[in-house]
This record gives structure tokens, C-alpha cells and sequence, in this order.
């Protein structure tokens, strides 16, 4: 077990060195005038090349790259090129708001799927076709839309929440919460519908087995079957899944932080790329790196856990 | 356990309460600055954060109002664009242009203790010289600042600069701190004489910044609300969602969530701070050599519906217009503003005397946001046997493709400014929007006459104003209404040539 989680630590490492070289060889070849956006229309060439200098964009590529590293490794992630904000604070105060985001959307898209798709797995007939129904509208509206949507109605017209973030320093944790709402709900209904159309087959399937029979025969009921032997089996499948939206959740995070100005990672991602803020841009793809590492290593240990017959030796 | 339907439905309402569970929490933060009857706070929905905040990083634009707050600046721009004593009381400048004097006010001091005084001047001047700011060429004519004495400083200037004293109530004239100036602490935490002192504990970079005023501020008429606040907010749809909501009390919207806010009864301000139109670059004809014949560039310039090309694009947000320099900026001519009018047969016959009756090609880069009105212009220059070609989207490296003389020509939106600047933008040979530094003897002694003009330096910039128009240098097609929007509780004065105005043009409503 221990073997295990060492192996893929280790793996990680790897695919974390490997995105760090690529991210920053593509951010290198589209760079081109970093100094001249900085400085503005009206720079010298001068000025621009002083700039560069003091960027240490004069030198060659792997020399910066491996400046960048060692500092790295160090635990100095540098810092923005454009507001000179160290790149370990920007991420120490963004972080938390687009984890607690995401984990709150991903418990309650967990929770809601697991409901919703044992119950159309259960009951089929007409309970069943609602929410094959409802799995195709969900997919194909996009969050933003919802969120939009949940904005003019609940926080411009109706005023229960908030209509843009007022998270800050010192807020007391109720403004946390509402300001989490609507993003969170706009965020789980692609989510839910996803999750609970994969739960519905890998039950169906796994109440269709002999296992299943076998229970029945030995007279357990059916509530006992479904939460004890049934979900567990189909765990697999819906943990594969609910990792694969979370990892996703992370892009789709961005949009709609910026339409309730959430102070998260999304907002500084894409100003930061879309400035070439290397050092910035740098930061929150590592930082998306550990998280997609730890989450896939957390799901593998979650299905070892619920299911045996997954468990690596 | 079998699941009958009212089992079912039991699941679905716990699943809606656990939804509606995360929502609990209410409305506590939604109207942050509602405060009570008479309105001492005021919140404003900014499009961006400032990079930094130290004042020689301070930019143009948008990107002045920030700085405001907390940096008083050496000269005041009024709304109306007259300038008046700020932190310098008085100024003269010697008989050739060549020396500015500044009278400085008594007893200011800087919020960490430290006097305004002359040596402050100098320390702030040499500092913005040097620190690479995006504005740095403000100051690019001072080649030396002399502390006459404890109230007096006089500027030497290696050229005559008619947009000094416009520099000085811009960022150029922003005072900081001297005992703060070369620290990295006042990158994150300003420290000037404002009238507001940034609350550090409570600002978060990129979010929100907050100010309280200063106790004990010299000028006090400029000091309205007892509290700013900052919110940053980027997307345009969040904006418009804060304003009529009441989380912000003013902020920058355009055409299409002005209706909203409209809807929701928020104020309009509006001024109009940029032209857009066709940059005729390559007028010498080194790449595309049919730009090189006047008679080509006028009938560009008469190819274009520009009524209903504001009225589909911007829904009728503007004014037609063929001339670049602003209605405000002393360079504008009323005879030029309607010299090119849509006529496709006389733009037709103009090319056919150009040689061009079989058809010429016209090619632009494409830019985020620009794709309908180049679509138009597509169309619209076909109707005259002119092709646009839209290439590819321009890339961040932008600026630098243009001083590289990437593009012959461009569909772009630019600032309408003092007439120095605008010159200094997009006509003389060092501006970046001539990159192919286009010029004659006769257009040279026009910006000359600008430049050594003094007071007068505006009145001059009409003839400059006339010979691109006459030369068809540019295509312009209209001056853009900027749309402020803010609700009842507070008043606000347009700035000229602002899209945000000043931070000292917001009072609360009586």
C-alpha cells in the first residue's frame, strides 16, 4: 500500500517536471514582447531593453528555465512581472476560494448523483426517464448559463444573495456561504446529471449480476443490498467519473469566477495568460498539476478502500 | 426497501433542500454599502487592479483613478479639462519653453509623517524617470529637476513639452512618499498625501481594495466619502449585476448592459474618450503601394456608412466622425467632422482615376471584439471593388509587430487625448502608430509650431488636425460614447477624455 502510494508520489514528480518544461517552452515561444506589454505603447527601445534585462529575458532559455526551478524547488515561486506580488501569496489567498468551491460543488454533486441515479436505477419506469431526461438537458447547458440565469433571478431580482462575491478578509463565514452559493449550484447541475446517468448504469449492471441474486435469495432486503453490496461494487465507476469532473471543474471554475467575481484562481489565470505573466502563469499550472496528481491518487485509494477486489498488493 | 413514489419524491425535495442548504446564508452581503440614510461610503466596480502601487507605475485611462485616492497630484485636471493648483500652487515657464517653475503648497504632509516639500518633488521625479513605469515618457523632456528652494522647483526641459503641465495632473504629478518611494512595500501599500489611506488588512490584491479618509487632509473639498472602495470586477456581465444589485455604486458598462442597467433606473454619464476607424499606416505605399495615392485613401475614406455602421455595432453609442483628434481637445474642427460622406460612386470614380477600377486589396489584422465591424467593412468595401483581407488575430506581441512595420494598415481604436499626445500617438515620425514614420517639410513645421506653441500649442494642432484629414491619413468612423452608469445615491461629474472620471468628481446625492 505504502509501495503504492510512494510509486505514483513519484510519478507525479515526474509529470509534474515534465508540464513545468513544456508550460514554460510555450510561454518562451509566444513571448516575444513580455517588456514592451509591461512598459506600454509609448516605451522606448531602450527601455524596453532595459526591462528585459531586468527580467532576465536577455538569457537563453534552459538558464532561466533552470533559475526558475531552482527557486522553485526552494519554495520561491518568483513573482508577477506585472503587479510584483510574490506568486506564493497570490496562490495562498486564491486557493482556498476555488477549493472550497470545487469540494463543497463535488460533496453535494457526490451525494446528489448516488440519490438520483440508484433511485432511476431502482425504480426505472417513469422515475428512471425523467432523469435520463434531465442527464441530456444538464449536459448540454453550460454552467455560465446557469449561473446567469440564477444571478438575475435570486440576487438581482428576488436579493436573497449576493449578485458578485463579498468574500474578503475578516467577512464573517455567512458571506462566505452566500457568495459560494449561486457559483456552487451553477457549477454541480452539469455535474449531478453526469454523475447520476454513470451511478444509474453501474447499478442497473451490477443489480443485473448473480451476487445480486444470490442476497436476494438469502432474503436480505433490498435497501441492504443496494447501500451495502450494490453501490459499493459500482463505487469504481462513479469515483472515475466524479474525479474526471472535478478535474474539469477546474477550467469551468474560470468562467464562472469571473462572472461572480470570485477572487479565485480563474480570474488570475487568465489575466495572467493572457499577459504573459510567466511567472504567474507558472504558479497556477503547478498548482493545477498537484491537484489533478492528488486527486486521481486520492480516488485509487477511495476505490482500494470501498472495494476490495480493486485493492493493489 | 422498495422505492414507491412518494419515496422518490421525498429523495428529490431532500436532494432541492440539501441544494438550497448550500444557498442558506441569505442575503447578508448583498448590499455592502446600503450604510444608513446620508451615503458616506462609495464603491466602484473597476475593470482592473492596479499592477502596482507605486506612483511612477500609475497609468492613463482607467488606470489613473486609483491612484487618485491616495496620491494627490501636483496639478488638479478639472471635468472640463482646465488645469488648477493642486500640490503646486503656481506655475511659469521661462520665455523659450524650455523651464517650468513650480510654486509648491506649505504644511502637506504624507500619510507616513514625511513633509511635501521640494526635495520630495525631485525625489518623485527622478524616481519616475527611472523606474520604467508604463507612463515613463511623461517625463521624457525634464532632463532636470532643481530645488530652487523649500516651496520651489524648477523643471529643465531638453525640448519644449506643450503636454507638461497635462502630464503633471496625470501620472507624472502623482506625489509618493520620498521615505517610501524605492521600498518594495509601497509596490503593495501605497503611502502618498491623498485623501484616502489604503486599509491594507482589508484589500485583496485583484478583488477588492479599500480606503478610509485621512484624518487631518489638507484639502478637504476634495475628501467627500469617509470610505472607497475598489471592487475589481473584469467581466462586464459581473459589472452590470453589481450596480443593480447596489453591491457597486458607479461602474463601466457598454451599449448592450447599459439597457439593463437603464432598466433597473441607474444614471448614465457619458463622454467620449476613443475614435475607431481604418490606421492607413503604409500611406508611403512600401508594402501595398495603392495606399501611396491620395486618391485611394479618400475614396476609402468615402466607402463607409458610417451612421449605420454605429447604429448596427455600437447601437448608436457615438458620433460620426472623419477627423482623429477629440471634440474636447482644442485640435477638433467642426468643418472636418463630416468632410467624408458615404458616397461609393465618388469613391468608385476616385479609384478609377487611381488606376485601381479593376479592384485593390486592403489588409487589416483581426482583434478580439472588432470581428462584426471588420465583417461590415468587409462588405462595405467590396460595394467599391476594394477587398479587405481580415488575417490573422493579432498576438500579444502586438505593439512590437506594429513598430516592426507588420501592418499596412488597421481597423483600431485610439485614445483622444491633449493634441501633443495624440500627435506624439499616431502622427509624428516617433509615434508607434506611424511605423512607417510618414511625414512632409510642410507637416513637420505644423508639429514644430504645436510643440513651441505654448498656450496656444491646441489652436496650432488644428492644422495638423486639417492636413491628415485633407491627406486621408486615416479612415476614422466614430468617436465612442464611454457609458458610466451609477445609481441614485451619488452624483457624478464626467471627466473629459475619461472613460472613469476622476476620483474627485463622485459626491453623495443631497
Amino acid at each position: 500500500m505504502i509501495k503504492f502510494v510512494i510509486k505514483r508520489l513519484a510519478s507525479g514528480v515526474v509529470v509534474l517536471l515534465a508540464v513545468s518544461v513544456l508550460t514554460f517552452s510555450l510561454l518562451y515561444a509566444a513571448g516575444g514582447s513580455i517588456a514592451r506589454n509591461i512598459l506600454g505603447d509609448t516605451a522606448t527601445a531602450e527601455q524596453v531593453a532595459l526591462k528585459e534585462h531586468e527580467l532576465g529575458l536577455d538569457q537563453p532559455l534552459f538558464v532561466r528555465y533552470f533559475t526558475w526551478l531552482s527557486n522553485a524547488l526552494k519554495g520561491d515561486l518568483g513573482s508577477s512581472w506585472f503587479s510584483s506580488e510574490p506568486v506564493a501569496s497570490s496562490l495562498a489567498t486564491r486557493v482556498p476560494v476555488t477549493m472550497t468551491m470545487v469540494i463543497s460543488a463535488m460533496i453535494i454533486i457526490a451525494i446528489l448523483a448516488t440519490l438520483i441515479g440508484s433511485a432511476a436505477a431502482v425504480k426505472r419506469g417513469w422515475v428512471d426517464r425523467v432523469v435520463q431526461i434531465g442527464a441530456v438537458i444538464g449536459d448540454s447547458v453550460p454552467g455560465f448559463v446557469i449561473g446567469i440565469f440564477l444571478v438575475t433571478i435570486l440576487a438581482i431580482q428576488l436579493k436573497m444573495f449576493p449578485a458578485t462575491s463579498t468574500i474578503a478578509p475578516g467577512v464573517p463565514a455567512s458571506a462566505w456561504i452566500a457568495s459560494m452559493a449561486l457559483p456552487v449550484v451553477a457549477l454541480i447541475i452539469n455535474g449531478v446529471t453526469g454523475g447520476a446517468q454513470q451511478i444509474r448504469s453501474a447499478v442497473i449492471k451490477q443489480f443485473e449480476k448473480d451476487y445480486v441474486r444470490t442476497l436476494r435469495s438469502r432474503g436480505i432486503g433490498e435497501g441492504e443490498i443496494l447501500f451495502k453490496h450494490v453501490l459499493r461494487s459500482a463505487a469504481p465507476a462513479g469515483l472515475t467519473v466524479l474525479s474526471l469532473q472535478l478535474i474539469g471543474m477546474l477550467g469551468g471554475v474560470v468562467i464562472i469566477e469571473q462572472i461572480f467575481a470570485l477572487p479565485g484562481i480563474g480570474p488570475l489565470a487568465v489575466t495572467a495568460t493572457s499577459q504573459s505573466d510567466l511567472p504567474v502563469v507558472m504558479g497556477i499550472v503547478m498548482y493545477t498539476v498537484v491537484v489533478v496528481i492528488v486527486v486521481n491518487l486520492i480516488v485509487d485509494l477511495l476505490n482500494g478502500w470501498l472495494n476490495p477486489k480493486v485493492r493493489v498488493s | 426497501m422498495k422505492f414507491g413514489p412518494k419515496k422518490v419524491l421525498m429523495a428529490g425535495l431532500l436532494a432541492a433542500g440539501l441544494a438550497l442548504s448550500a444557498c442558506s446564508g441569505g442575503a447578508t452581503g448583498g448590499s455592502s454599502n446600503a450604510g444608513g440614510p446620508a451615503t458616506t461610503a462609495l464603491t466602484l466596480g473597476t475593470l482592473q487592479d492596479v499592477r502596482s502601487w507605486d506612483p511612477a507605475q500609475a497609468h492613463v485611462g482607467h488606470g489613473l483613478q486609483p491612484y487618485q485616492a491616495v496620491y494627490d497630484s501636483l496639478i488638479l485636471r478639472q471635468p472640463d479639462g482646465k488645469l488648477v493648483p493642486m500640490l503646486a500652487t503656481e506655475w511659469t515657464y521661462n520665455a523659450d519653453q524650455t523651464a517650468l517653475t513650480l510654486k509648491l503648497h506649505d504644511g502637506v504632509t504624507f500619510s507616513d509623517g514625511a513633509a511635501f516639500d521640494a526635495d520630495a518633488v525631485k525625489a518623485n521625479m527622478d524616481h519616475f524617470k527611472k523606474a520604467n513605469g508604463p507612463q515613463m515618457s511623461q517625463l521624457a523632456s525634464v532632463q532636470d529637476v532643481k530645488v530652487v528652494d523649500k516651496s520651489t522647483v524648477e523643471l529643465d526641459l531638453s525640448v519644449p513639452d506643450p503636454a507638461l503641465t497635462y502630464f503633471l495632473s496625470q501620472a507624472a504629478g502623482l506625489m509618493g512618499s520620498p521615505k517610501a518611494l524605492e521600498t518594495e512595500g509601497i509596490k503593495t501599500e501605497p503611502v502618498g498625501s491623498g485623501p484616502y489611506v489604503m486599509d491594507k488588512a482589508s484589500s485583496v490584491k485583484d478583488s477588492v481594495s479599500v480606503f478610509n479618509a485621512r484624518d487631518g487632509y489638507w484639502n478637504k473639498d476634495l475628501q467627500k466619502f469617509s470610505k472607497v472602495t475598489f471592487k475589481i470586477l473584469a467581466d462586464v456581465t459581473a459589472r452590470t449585476n453589481a450596480l443593480v444589485s447596489g453591491q457597486v455604486d458607479a461602474t463601466l458598462l457598454d451599449p448592450k448592459n447599459g439597457k439593463q442597467a437603464e432598466g433597473a433606473g441607474m444614471k448614465l454619464e457619458t463622454n467620449q474618450v476613443d475614435w475607431q476607424g481604418l490606421l492607413l499606416m503604409d500611406r508611403d505605399g512600401t508594402k501595398n503601394p495603392a495606399l501611396k495615392d491620395l486618391r485611394v485613401r479618400q475614396a476609402l475614406n468615402y466607402a463607409f456608412d458610417r451612421k449605420t455602421m454605429l447604429d448596427q455595432i455600437l447601437l448608436g453609442q457615438g458620433t460620426v466622425t472623419s477627423q482623429p483628434f477629440g471634440k474636447e481637445s482644442g485640435a477638433w474642427v467642426e468643418s472636418l467632422e463630416n468632410k467624408y460622406n458615404y458616397d461609393p460612386a465618388k469613391a468608385k470614380s476616385l479609384l478609377k482615376e487611381a488606376g485601381y477600377e479593376t479592384g485593390m486589396t486592403l489588409d487589416v489584422p483581426s482583434f478580439p471584439g472588432f470581428e462584426p465591424i471588420l465583417a461590415v467593412m468587409k462588405q462595405q468595401l467590396s460595394d467599391v471593388g476594394v477587398t479587405l483581407n481580415v488575417g490573422a488575430a493579432v498576438m500579444n506581441t502586438f505593439t512590437a509587430d506594429v513598430a516592426a512595420q507588420k501592418f499596412t494598415s488597421m481597423y483600431f481604436s485610439l485614445f483622444q487625448g491633449e493634441p501633443w499626445v495624440a500627435i506624439n500617438q499616431m502622427i509624428n515620425t516617433n509615434a508607434l502608430y506611424n511605423p512607417f514614420k510618414s511625414t512632409s517639410p510642410e507637416l513637420k513645421a505644423m508639429i514644430d509650431a504645436v510643440q513651441t506653441g505654448g498656450d496656444n500649442s491646441s489652436k496650432l494642432a488644428q492644422k495638423v488636425n486639417e492636413y491628415v484629414v485633407d491627406e486621408a491619413w486615416f479612415v476614422p468612423l466614430y468617436r465612442v460614447n464611454q457609458m458610466y452608469y451609477h445609481n441614485n445615491k451619488i452624483t457624478v461629474t464626467p471627466q473629459i477624455q475619461m472613460a472613469v472620471p476622476a476620483i474627485y468628481n463622485y459626491a453623495p446625492a443631497k
